[in-house]
């Protein structure tokens, strides 16, 4: 399998357009029906007036009756295929987990904000990662001076996974860890940090996300390239097979897919693709399928879709034990079921009229449990913004506990199961999901497809396409596009002092190189490139042997990266989607217009270099930016992922664009954009100018213009209009300067 | 030959060059060599100018002292003056362009009276998408760079036809290479108006030998007639393959393959080592039929491995084997001039039509034309006929 050699352009092409499957509904409009909303519709086709073409390729009728469902077999919750749940009683006996994905600045805060809230009735850990951890930097690392404690808590060595767990016994607790680059370090440390706590192997229990193949597709926070990569996946399930019995060694995740654009359906159906070649991993492995197969987990996204988004889990447990059956035959019906957690759509939350937002996730987390989640996130509502609260935090805590506790609906198990509706839809879904799979099967499974980069564009174009969507007023959110305030309140969001907690653990990084032992050090790391070299031996051993010695993350990663190298991924940018989803509307003419005349004033067309700084790896915003811009007229220079901000000013200037614009996600913009303005200036580059996107809070802005930024777009800023006010901002930038 | 039959029926009169900045026109005191007018040099006019004057010609080695402090600025290697140079040469904007021009007349003077340091080598690269072109330039240009080389890239970008902008992705694709300070990589949206080539990347060349760079790559989209611009304007010409099987072979242009001086069969590593030996020796024996681009040299094919880093030495080697046979043959410098008398040709063409097509006169014409045209009342000969000239009264009319 070659993994750097992608197929040819127009192979992509041609396999997206093979994938583009449309979905109508099997029994046609009921006639009587049909024939009474013609004449509520004054003479107008009911068919062709209401029925609800999805993004996803589905047509939706307006009314299902009973002859939809006249095929649809006798099915109970707990028994094959599972549509309608992997366990009998389901939340009649038990509840779902309350699981909070919670972390950030040091372990000592992150420890005392965890224990806050299992006090307060959350039943489960989920530890969010700084971005320098993630992908492999310890805080002392030149390039992650603006990451380290702001996305998640900063971890260096097993000293600090002890803090972090400090007073929480692991062998009750179960945790969920999202890691994905770093899997192998940080959950050695995991595993030491309860060792040491005196918990035995086999009693730790939770999960780790451990799935590379959708960070190569989406989410960016890798460190190896892919097959390296999968190498480490499948010595993590043979280590936990044998020694963690109540580990889930993966949780398959289409989380990232659906946030960064992808529809429903195209999650769903990437996602049980990668848990087929997953399967396969294993199985290269040396395990059989029944081995491992029952610890494997799934991780959706539950958006504001609310009839799709039931389907989608229910099609989606029916769709994993067809395939797995299928294709593996296993013994143990445990290795069929399709267990999994959900959270909250991040990207449907918005930064105007944020309270807005509690109602958002409150109707997400129903769509979540009705559609039987094992154990469910909800989003804190200041998330468009900034770091949740402790406010926020008790309110989506509560979101659920209310669900549980007040609203009754644990009560029944699958109660959309039989509505004409909802069985109709979980059908269309689940055609459309398998046709998709199959396609990617048919090319030699994901880890090809993504090597082909089929599924990004795929995921990119339909990201694009939402966006033009959203600015056409075609899909309303309220509050931004519809129903704006005239003014908006500034709320609370928590402010880390990155400075401080970089400070602190570069501070104890030091003190552990001083106090362990030089020689066993340096033995641990060379028995890890030994391994990485040979192919023998496994890996997470011989780090969890590492994390013993305390080697840190940075340590870890670096003997393996001597031999595998750093992935650098290439970036692609689709091009046309934004503006033919757009249609011709004025505010697009409008722009063109200007960028033309601009273009005939100065001689070119304005150029932008859209970057990203530090390890935030999450680049939709900044492709949706440089797809809908270059659209719009502009030439776009398109930056590298993971840059410095001396990288990003020197790119500036060779490329001599007129303006940057930074995209930023995880809040290092505090720390990097006034060290860019700060590199340019160096270089005597002070004719760029710089404008924001991302997620920035309303009471950074000011330190931001300070800092001598031009313009800041939060979410939910229409592309044309920003367009307009870069180009008028170069305007008046090239004016002074005459 | 619509350009060559204008150019002809025009006066011509090029003894007393006439400078042009923005509407002024003043009468240049030094004489000018013939030779010097085949430089690559493109009139310092933009479309939209007004013509006032039957010629008017821009060879000029009087300098503002914008042009002198940037011209000094590059001498000194400054990246900021090379990056805002490029943008001069590429404006369509006739003052920008008048500058731009200054600039390179002032540059080539400077280096006739003091010749470059170190000689300069122009490499062409191309091949078609998906071949690993960006890959090869990336492990291609860190190896130079370890031979102490300076290396700048000129890239390509397609832009989008119905809006004009476009997506300039090479940085993400040449990351440490765009990071090294020894190197200079530009990606250039293509206007579309020659072919896939950015009209003015051969006077974006002299701006980074200028600026100090001595091997300059000229990468190409790799689509259409790109390839033989590229091939005027480099010493050498490259194309890049992959080990697709001998289809490949088949489905490219014999004229590519014959503007070739080295063949170079990417990706040949891993699974792909025994296809990329195949593909070799194919193109090795397709070659043997084929017109050398020069009595000189015989066109080489080479394997390389971007991805593992083999073979890039011996291109490097076979490039400059191909260099000192034509240096030591002094062929280099008549191949060059050759290539500045096709670029003249190719600007004069480029010009007139833009002119012709942002005339006002003609563009009423034009519309009436078409329709008769479309009609079958009138042949499409007829038609060009005409157009041409009802341009060139009015060209007349503004003389008088």
């Amino acid at each position: 399998m070659s993994w750097k050699h992608s197929t040819s352009l127009a192979a992509v092409k041609r396999s997206i357009r093979a994938y583009s499957v449309k979905v109508p509904p099997k029994v046609p409009l009921h006639a009587e029906w049909a024939a009474m909303a013609q004449k509520e519709l004054k003479g107008k086709d009911p068919e062709e007036k209401l029925t609800w073409h999805t993004p996803e390729g589905l047509d939706v009728k307006p009314v299902y009756t009973k002859s939809d469902t006249a095929d649809i077999e006798e099915e109970i919750p707990g028994k094959f295929p599972y549509t309608r749940g992997p366990y009998a009683s389901m939340y009649t006996s038990r509840p779902w987990t309350i699981r909070q994905y919670a972390g950030f600045s040091t372990v000592e805060e992150s420890n005392r904000f965890y224990r806050k809230n299992l006090a307060a009735g959350q039943q489960g850990l989920s530890v969010a990662f700084d971005l320098a951890t993630h992908r492999g930097y310890d805080s002392d690392h030149p390039r992650v001076v603006g990451d380290v404690g702001m996305a998640g808590v900063a971890i260096d060595s097993v000293e600090d996974m002890k803090i972090l767990f400090d007073g929480i016994p692991l062998n009750k607790m179960s945790v969920s860890m999202t890691m994905n680059g770093a899997v192998l370090p940080i959950l050695a440390m995991y595993i030491v940090a309860g060792l040491e706590q005196g918990a035995e192997l086999k009693e730790l229990s939770g999960t780790i996300q451990n799935d590379i193949l959708k960070e190569f597709m989406v989410r960016n926070t890798f460190i190896y390239p892919p097959l390296p990569s999968m190498r480490l996946i499948g010595d993590i399930f043979s280590f936990t097979a044998q020694n963690m019995p109540k580990y889930n060694s993966i949780s398959i995740s289409g989380y990232h897919m659906q946030e960064a654009g992808a529809d429903n359906v195209l999650e769903m159906a990437f996602t049980i693709a990668d848990g087929l070649e997953y399967i396969r991993t294993g199985m290269k492995a040396g395990m059989t399928v029944d081995q491992f197969a029952p610890r494997l987990s799934f991780f959706w996204a539950i958006g504001m879709n609310f009839y799709m988004e039931i389907a989608k889990m229910r099609a989606a447990r029916r769709l994993w034990a067809h395939m797995v059956k299928e294709k593996f035959d296993p013994k143990s019906q445990k290795s069929l079921l399709l267990r999994t957690h959900c959270q909250t759509s991040g990207w449907s939350l918005t930064e105007q009229d944020p309270y807005n937002n509690v109602i958002r996730t409150t109707i997400e987390a129903m769509a979540a449990t009705l559609g039987g989640t094992q154990s469910l996130h909800t989003n804190s509502f200041d998330e468009a913004i900034g770091l949740p609260t402790e406010f926020s935090a008790r309110i989506a805590r509560n979101t659920q506990l209310i669900l549980q506790e007040e609203a009754m609906i644990p009560k029944v198990a699958d109660p959309w199961g039989g509505s004409y509706m909802m069985e109709s839809m979980t059908n269309q879904m689940y055609d459309a999901a398998r046709a998709i799979v199959e396609e990617v099967e048919a090319m030699g499974g994901m880890a090809k497809a993504v090597d082909s980069g089929m599924p990004k564009l795929r995921i990119e174009e339909s990201a694009a396409k939402r966006q033009a969507r959203i600015d056409s007023n075609q899909e309303v959110i309220v509050g931004v596009n519809k129903y704006r305030l005239e003014k908006e309140d500034a709320i609370d969001v928590l402010a880390i002092d990155n400075t401080a907690v970089r400070t602190s653990q570069i501070n104890r990084i030091n003190k552990i190189r001083e106090t362990r032992d030089a020689q066993k050090v340096k033995e641990c790391l060379e028995a890890l490139e030994q391994s990485a070299k040979t192919n023998e031996g496994n890996l997470l051993a011989l780090s969890i042997e590492a994390a013993k010695q305390r080697c840190t993350v940075g340590e870890i990663s670096d003997a393996l990266e001597k031999v595998w190298g750093r992935h650098m991924p290439a970036t692609r940018v689709v091009s046309g989607a934004y503006r033919s989803e757009y249609g011709d509307h004025d505010d697009v003419n409008q722009t063109l217009k200007l960028v033309d005349l601009f273009t005939k004033n100065q001689g070119r067309r304005p150029r932008m270099l859209v970057a990203k700084m530090g390890q935030d790896g999450h680049d939709r915003g900044a492709k949706v930016i440089a797809s809908g811009f270059a659209d719009l007229g502009f030439d776009v220079d398109v930056g590298p992922l993971f840059q410095t901000p001396a990288e990003v000013a020197r790119q500036a200037i060779d490329a001599d664009v007129h303006v940057v614009g930074i995209s930023s996600q995880a809040a290092g913009h505090k720390t990097l954009v006034p060290a860019l303005v700060e590199e340019l200036k160096k270089l005597g580059a002070t004719d760029k100018l710089i404008v924001c996107g991302g997620v920035i809070p309303q009471q950074d802005y000011a330190f931001l213009r300070n800092a001598g930024v031009s313009a800041i777009f939060g979410p939910g800023t229409r592309i044309p209009v920003a367009a307009q006010e870069v180009v008028q901002k170069i305007e008046q930038a090239l004016d002074n300067d005459k | 030959m619509l350009s060559r039959r204008l150019w002809h029926s025009m006066p011509v009169n090029a003894s007393r060059p006439l400078i042009y900045q923005g509407t002024k026109r003043v009468i240049a005191s030094n004489n000018i060599s013939t030779t010097d007018r085949f430089s690559p040099l493109a009139p310092a006019y933009a479309q939209n100018t007004i013509i006032q004057a039957p010629l008017i010609a821009a060879y000029s080695t009087v300098a503002s002292s914008k042009t002198l402090t940037l011209s000094e600025q590059l001498a000194q290697g400054s990246r900021y003056a090379l990056a805002k140079s490029i943008t001069l040469v590429e404006s369509s904007r006739s003052d920008h362009r008048a500058e731009a021009q200054q600039l390179l007349s002032y540059i080539l003077k400077k280096q006739r009276d003091q010749p470059l340091t170190k000689p300069t080598f122009r490499i062409g690269l191309s091949g078609s998408p998906g071949v690993g072109k960006s890959t090869f330039i990336e492990a291609f240009g860190m190896y130079l760079l370890e031979q102490g080389h300076k290396v700048a890239v000129l890239a390509v970008d397609p832009s989008s036809s119905r809006t004009g902008g476009s997506i300039l992705g090479d940085k993400t694709r040449m990351t440490e290479l765009s990071r090294a300070d020894d190197a200079y990589v530009r990606p250039s949206p293509s206007r579309g108006t020659l072919g896939g080539v950015a009209r003015n990347t051969n006077e974006a060349i002299l701006l980074c030998e200028a600026a100090g760079y001595d091997v300059t790559l000229v990468e190409t989209v790799g689509v259409g007639q790109s390839e033989t611009m590229v091939a005027e304007m480099v010493d050498m010409f490259v194309l890049l393959v992959g080990p697709g099987g001998g289809d490949e072979l088949q489905g490219l242009k014999k004229g590519i393959v014959e503007l070739s001086d080295l063949v170079i069969v990417n990706k040949a590593d891993g699974k792909l080592a025994d296809a990329a030996r195949a593909v070799s020796m194919d193109y090795t024996s397709a070659i043997k039929f084929l017109q050398p681009p020069s009595p000189l040299w015989k066109t080489k094919v080479l394997r390389v491995s971007s991805r593992e880093n083999t073979g890039i030495d011996k291109a490097w080697e076979a490039m400059k084997s191909y260099f000192d046979t034509m240096t030591s043959a002094n062929k280099l410098t008549e191949k060059r001039g050759a290539q500045r008398k096709v670029w003249m040709w190719r600007q004069i063409t480029s010009e007139l039509v833009d002119r012709l097509n942002s005339d006002d006169k003609v563009k009423q014409h034009v519309a009436e034309l078409e329709s008769k045209v479309f009609d079958g009342k009138m042949t499409s000969g007829q038609a060009a006929d005409s157009v041409v000239d009802v341009f060139l009264n009015k060209v007349k009319e503004d003389r008088i």
